[in-house]
């Protein structure tokens, strides 16, 4: 088996060649742009935030949220041990064990739901609506884009474990464990930034 | 076993007439459905342009209201930069681009067909709007707190934020596909610094897009939701801000300038050496330069709001800034006149629209530097001075370089060559036309005419300018007639092409006019900048005496 066929799944005849210059390393390259092109489109709205808190006098909405930070601390941390799941869900497919995978990638899964429960129950308790004056707005505009891109992060774990389960998956063949791992990762550092940015600060 | 050669056919070949063109995923296929739905975009868009010049043709006209009026100008500006001028350059770049790279297809061509569709349904949803109500009427850049609820009842707005939504989302995923095409499909031994330039404006093109629009994507969705969830982002009232809408907007507008030139450019530095029987002078330059004015168009964008009571130090950096990307543009220009000089210039319609661009944009460049200087901005602010800088960039460039376009690769696209004498005809018409426009437009705007306005009375001495502007634009009208006459009687002619019309340089004339469904039989092995000049001239071979 050479390098080029070992990643790349092109339904491809017997005799026929992957086309010529496909190299190793093309879901990474993809991703990173992706997730480039995601930073820009947070940073847009957490400018927005940041431009129209500057502009603010009545900042008493953000004094509420600071004072209640247990439950999204908790979430917060979760959300970290659920990173950490992940990576080992990646290591355990380097090392061929798609049993262990298996497992990481539904504690992963079970994780970012719990987590997205925690910060709908948050939002819902803390009494905010959109319509509540310009911080409201965006307080729920940051918070279910981030619930969409957890839930996306749902639905790629869902289908890595399928395909797991499946047997699609082996020691040197794992590229879209990679790619959604690594989707993950950044899900999870977007919402660290986003706890700074909207509790702590 | 059957050879490679052998085998293509079965896999390439799609099943039946019409589910071919629907579910096609050919980077060709998806190429021409760009191109020719653009085409159709660009004549409504075009009779919307006619329909202003011809209220605004004499003093008090009567044939459109003002909000009919305020109407078909948003529709003009929205159809020509997201439905005309981002899709032909995407159209091109999905059929060459992997032709010129020596690749099958694009990186992600499931992907590539999704971006095309995206953007059928985002035009659609946004001329649907006609249908229910009434077209959004806030002009291009929608400006807050215009647009909000109370200012803009009706649906109107929500039609042109959800179909800016999606045709933000499609651009996005198909630049997406081009940067990992151009990064990872190259032929072997095409290194960064033998890959042609229009692939090289593709992939800046392609990384402004992709770093750019996520923020109107943002601000879209910002829009949508105060208008119907009842946020406050654009309303000062409720704590929120006007401004914001502007920061955004042009956070993303002025790359997307860019987006529509950047193409052009490419295609004219394809199109210049194959003309002037000289490979492109100062390649590695027009390549950084490319890079340049990449990098700079993120950092300019408050020159669209100096009339906004920004502070004075916030002016001169802007304004500085804004000259600073007139350098990288200057660079290109000499790069094309110094490729043409001493040159074997050979004057076809392809090489009088490149020459046609240089021209024209080199006017719109230079009244751009002045806009860029804050006191004459001041002064011009929203006059038709804007009207008719912008109009040489985009028409006067981006136009004409998209038609060099057309006529340099029709041939490859068809195995027929446009008939030269109706192309000249085109391009003599629509270059006295566009100037009989937006000439002046200029003269106009220095005048005091404010731009959106939708009639004027007379006796302020605009009257024979707006004459002569709507003269042109009938001219211009003309001339695109011509254009559609042309590839229509060609298309019904025979082929006549032969594989490499031009005598040119670079991989897509290598094979057959059309091209193979798979492209290529074997996958080419590249040498030097023109790996088919060295194919045809073993003993000249650009490899031998320099790189």
């Amino acid at each position: 088996m050479n390098k080029t066929a070992s990643y790349s799944r092109m339904p491809l005849r017997p005799g026929v060649q992957p086309p010529a210059g496909l190299r190793p390393g093309t879901s990474r390259v993809t991703l990173l742009i992706v997730l480039g092109s995601e930073t820009v489109f947070f940073g847009t709205v957490i400018s927005a935030y940041l431009y129209l808190r500057a502009t603010q006098t009545n900042l008493a909405f953000t004094q509420q949220l600071g004072a209640q930070l247990a439950l999204p601390v908790a979430n917060t941390l979760l959300l970290i041990v659920s990173a950490l799941t992940a990576a080992l869900a990646g290591r355990s497919i380097r090392r061929g064990n798609v049993k262990a995978l298996s497992g990481w990638l539904l504690v992963t899964l079970v994780l970012g739901l719990v987590f997205v429960a925690g910060q709908a129950f948050d939002y819902l308790r803390s009494g905010m609506h959109p319509a509540d004056q310009a911080f409201g707005g965006v307080f729920f505009t940051l918070m279910s884009f981030h619930a969409l891109h957890m839930l996306a992060g749902v639905v790629v774990m869902a289908i890595a474990l399928v395909r797991a389960r499946l047997g699609d998956f082996t020691a040197r063949r794992h590229d879209a464990i990679d790619v959604g791992t690594g989707f993950w990762y950044y899900v999870v550092a977007v919402w660290v930034v986003l706890f700074a940015v909207l509790y702590l600060i | 076993m059957a050879t490679q050669a052998e085998t293509f056919p079965q896999i390439w070949v799609p099943r039946s007439k019409f589910l071919e063109w629907v579910l096609t995923t050919n980077h060709k296929r998806i190429g021409i459905l760009y191109l020719s739905s653009a085409m159709v975009f660009f004549v409504v868009g075009g009779l919307e342009a006619l329909l202003i010049r011809i209220q605004l043709a004499q003093p008090n006209g009567t044939v459109l209201t003002a909000e009919q009026y305020n109407e078909v100008f948003t529709m003009h500006g929205t159809t020509m930069i997201f439905l005309v001028a981002m899709p032909l350059s995407i159209g091109f770049g999905n059929y060459i681009i992997p032709l010129l790279i020596g690749a099958r297809d694009m990186a992600f061509p499931r992907l590539n067909a999704l971006s095309f569709w995206l953007f059928i349904f985002g035009g659609l949803v946004m001329y649907s709007s006609f249908l229910f109500g009434g077209a959004p009427d806030a002009g291009w850049f929608a400006y807050a707190p215009l647009t909000e609820k109370a200012f803009n009842a009706g649906m109107r707005m929500d039609f042109w934020s959800l179909g800016i939504a999606l045709l933000g989302i499609s651009s996005t995923v198909g630049a997406i596909n081009f940067i990992v095409t151009d990064l990872q499909l190259r032929a072997r031994g095409m290194s960064l610094a033998r890959t042609p330039i229009f692939v090289w404006a593709n992939f800046v093109t392609s990384f402004i897009a992709v770093f750019a629009l996520p923020a109107l994507l943002a601000a879209v969705i910002m829009l949508f939701l105060d208008r119907n969830i009842g946020t406050h982002f654009f309303i000062p009232q409720a704590g929120g801000n006007a401004l914001l809408w502007q920061n955004l907007f042009w956070f993303f507008g002025h790359p997307e300038v860019y987006i529509l030139i950047l193409p052009a450019m490419g295609i004219i530095s394809e199109v210049v050496p194959v003309f002037s029987r000289k490979p492109l002078f100062g390649y590695m330059t027009v390549a950084f330069s490319t890079v340049a004015i990449g990098v700079i168009s993120f950092t300019v964008w408050a020159h669209h709001m100096f009339a906004t009571g920004l502070s004075d130090v916030t002016l001169y950096f802007y304004s500085a800034d804004s000259f600073l990307i007139g350098v990288p543009t200057g660079v290109k220009i000499f790069s094309w006149l110094g490729t043409m000089w001493g040159g074997k210039v050979r004057f076809k319609t392809a090489m009088l629209m490149a020459i046609g661009f240089v021209s024209m944009f080199l006017i719109g460049g230079i009244s751009g530097i002045h806009l860029a200087v804050v006191p004459i901005d001041w002064q011009v602010e929203d006059s038709y001075y804007v009207v008719s800088h912008m109009h040489y960039v985009l028409f006067g460039g981006a136009i004409f370089g998209l038609f060099a376009g057309a006529y340099y690769w029709f041939p490859k696209m068809t195995g027929k060559l446009l008939d030269e004498t109706l192309g000249k005809v085109h391009f003599w018409l629509m270059l006295v036309g566009m100037n009989m426009i937006f000439g002046p437009m200029a003269v106009l705007g220095l005048m005091g005419m404010p731009r959106r306005i939708y009639t004027y009375p007379s006796g302020f001495g605009w009257d024979i300018w707006n004459l002569l502007a709507t003269v042109g634009a009938f001219l211009t009208a003309l001339s695109v007639l011509f254009f559609l006459i042309n590839v229509f009687v060609t298309l019904r002619g025979p082929a006549n092409a032969g594989n490499d019309p031009w005598d040119a340089f670079t991989l897509e004339w290598t094979v057959s006019s059309p091209p193979p469904e798979h492209n290529f039989d074997e996958t080419p092995t590249v040498r030097s900048r023109r790996p088919f000049w060295d194919l045809k001239h073993p003993d000249l071979a650009d490899w031998k005496h320099n790189r």
